[in-house]
């Protein structure tokens, strides 16, 4: 972190990683003893789609399986989630932060090789990707790597295994991208 | 023991929906702290030249895994009611390659995404707006890929019972092997990244004490103890407060009467659970309107939240006595169990039997107990037999029809949402 009387409006450098990580792992432990679960993003989008899909074609959404799970049973409204508003929070904490740190820029992130329509479009596709793999997974980075990676469970070390390994094994393909 | 504080009924469903949105603003804060609102920070792991994903993962693992793993064995944290997403093997590995592929091509994840939409990255927003489009895609081909997305379940399993390797000793080696990587890592970074380890990294070249080293040290102190220290799971073997149970039993605050649970159901009280221990064959003949049947061997130690009101019973004492024994001793703390169990509720709510030779109190009470055999389909019976000495014999008396309400939807396992992402 930088010294707070730092005025200037240039972004601040990011925090040393070991000490996000550590404090990212007491954020997660917090949430082990107090709620007794961990933390997690794709869930609260897949209650959101399922949802907003309720509300434009209610039979669709019942005879569909994977929507019907993420709707309960009727007795709560299904957006009263934990994880819908966990991933409010996640917005609002991040916005606070980029704030403090002079880090709100509408800006494309990409390397300097690449035109800004195409990184949108790698950006989409990478997140339909993102969100089918997470739902074969049962959770993301968030939900199965980290939580699951803390509480030594199986399935989320060989799905952190391979998240590894599906990323390095097409990263040089998609350099041009990046660097 | 009392964590989870959720788990344990300290707070209710709303008030988690506030921690829920506390949780996840320090989540998002941290995230963003972090730099992994910007994709190209993210992507960078995958060149070695920023390896930041892997240090800030992995030092967040390790200290929720030690930090969890230190209060599970001090008592302070029940590790079994920490939600564990059950493994189903291929699905999660094709999942995650799926999952990585998505990774290196868009730049997020789905928690970083949000981060970097709230910090204005149109990359982000568009990457999310991808996430919603991949979720209604799933749900269209969910019939066709519903059988594969369940095979190979392992159930709950954690890398301790799969390999069979005590738990403390694997957090020893998670830990071991992390300090390895962020070693590893900063000197992939030197090498293809052209980065100099500044003041406060494991390989800085001064050799201080640098605030990262006394992280790491501390860690591997943690690891070292939790190497020799046991299993924090508490597994099946539970402890009992013996005086305290002592004294519920010579108080008989551990049980409810016949006549207490029949004002209950006839108020229609819906703050307790009912359950019955017998056989499933015994349940379908006849049970109490409302129990639902739980059969001892099945009685698991999540069959309610710890503080739930539950009245046990059975034929007799005996079952619903070892029933309340067990849940009392996995900290439950409203367990009772129905005094004289099903043959009392036979004898004084459905056929009770007013002596010949009874006095008008006890006939005014009679009436009263008339009704309420009524009310539960049974039927009081007069002049049967003296209050005093030997019963000549007994009517053979079916109990009624099992109440319409069938048993079979418990409120137990009511249809709760995914608890996991």
């Amino acid at each position: 972190m930088t010294d707070s009387t730092d005025t200037s409006h240039a972004p601040r450098p990011h925090v040393n990683p070991y000490w996000a990580g550590f404090a990212l792992g007491l954020v997660l432990l917090t949430s082990f003893v107090v709620m007794g679960r961990g933390l997690g993003a794709s869930g609260a989008f897949s209650t959101a789609v399922a949802t907003t899909v309720h509300a434009v074609a209610p039979a669709h959404a019942e005879s569909n399986a994977f929507y019907a799970g993420y709707l309960g049973d009727g007795t709560t409204h299904p957006m009263k989630d934990w994880l819908v508003f966990e991933v409010l929070g996640v917005f609002v904490g991040g916005f606070l932060s980029g704030a403090l740190a002079n880090r709100l820029k509408f800006v494309v992130e990409k390397g300097p090789r690449i035109a800004n329509g195409p990184r949108l479009a790698f950006a989409f596709v990478g997140g339909a990707l993102m969100a089918i793999g997470a739902k074969f997974a049962l959770g993301c980075t968030s939900g199965q790597a980290l939580t699951g990676g803390a509480l030594l469970n199986v399935g989320s070390w060989a799905f952190m295994m391979c998240v590894f390994g599906g990323a390095y094994a097409l990263a040089w393909f998609l350099r041009r991208q990046w660097l | 023991m009392t964590a989870p504080l959720f788990k344990y009924g300290l707070f209710g469903d709303e008030i988690s929906l506030i921690v829920a949105f506390g949780i996840g603003i320090a989540f998002g804060f941290v995230l963003e702290r972090a730099g992994f609102g910007n994709a190209r920070v993210l992507a960078a792991q995958f060149y070695f030249r920023d390896l930041r994903v892997l240090k800030v993962m992995f030092t967040a693992i390790v200290t929720a895994m030690t930090g969890v793993y230190v209060l599970s064995r001090m008592g302070v944290v029940d590790l079994s009611l920490v939600y564990l997403t059950p493994t189903f093997l291929w699905p999660q590995i094709v999942g995650g390659l799926i999952l990585g592929v998505g990774f290196v091509i868009g730049g997020y994840c789905p928690g970083t995404s949000c981060v970097s939409a709230a910090t204005g990255r149109i990359d982000g927003i568009v990457y999310v707006l991808g996430m919603i489009f991949g979720l209604i895609g799933f749900a269209e081909i969910y019939p066709m890929v519903e059988n594969f997305a369940h095979s190979s379940a392992l159930g709950q399993i954690t890398l301790s019972s799969l390999f069979k390797i005590p738990y403390g000793v694997l957090v020893f080696a998670v830990v071991v092997m992390a300090v390895v990587a962020f070693v590893g890592a900063e000197w992939a970074e030197t090498k293809f990244g052209g980065k100099k380890p500044d003041a406060d990294s494991l390989l800085a070249p001064a050799k201080t004490l640098a605030p990262s080293r006394l992280l790491a040290g501390g860690i591997v102190g943690l690891g070292v103890i939790a190497a020799v220290s046991g299993d924090p799971y508490r597994g099946p073997f539970a402890r009992v407060d013996t005086r305290e149970l002592a004294l519920n039993a010579g108080t008989k605050a551990d049980h409810i009467s016949v006549d207490q649970l029949a004002d209950w159901l006839v108020q229609g009280r819906n703050d307790f659970l009912l359950v019955d221990v017998r056989e499933p064959a015994e349940f379908a003949a006849y049970h109490i309107p409302e129990a639902i049947n739980v059969p001892l061997a099945a009685l698991s130690p999540d069959i309610a939240d710890r503080t739930e009101r539950i009245v046990f019973y059975s034929d007799g004492s005996i079952h619903s006595a070892q029933a309340w024994l067990l849940l009392k001793s996995l900290g439950y703390s409203n367990a009772y169990m129905l005094f004289g169990g099903l043959e009392e509720w036979k004898d004084s709510i459905l056929f009770p039997r007013l002596a010949a030779d009874a006095t008008p109190e006890q006939k005014a009470a009679f009436d009263k107990r008339a009704a309420t055999a009524a009310h539960f389909g049974g039927a009081a019976q007069t002049g049967v037999a003296p209050a005093t000495g030997t019963p000549t014999e007994t009517p053979k008396l079916a109990p009624p029809p099992p109440p319409a309400g069938d048993g079979a939807a418990p409120a137990a396992v009511k249809k709760k949402k995914k608890e996991g992402c």
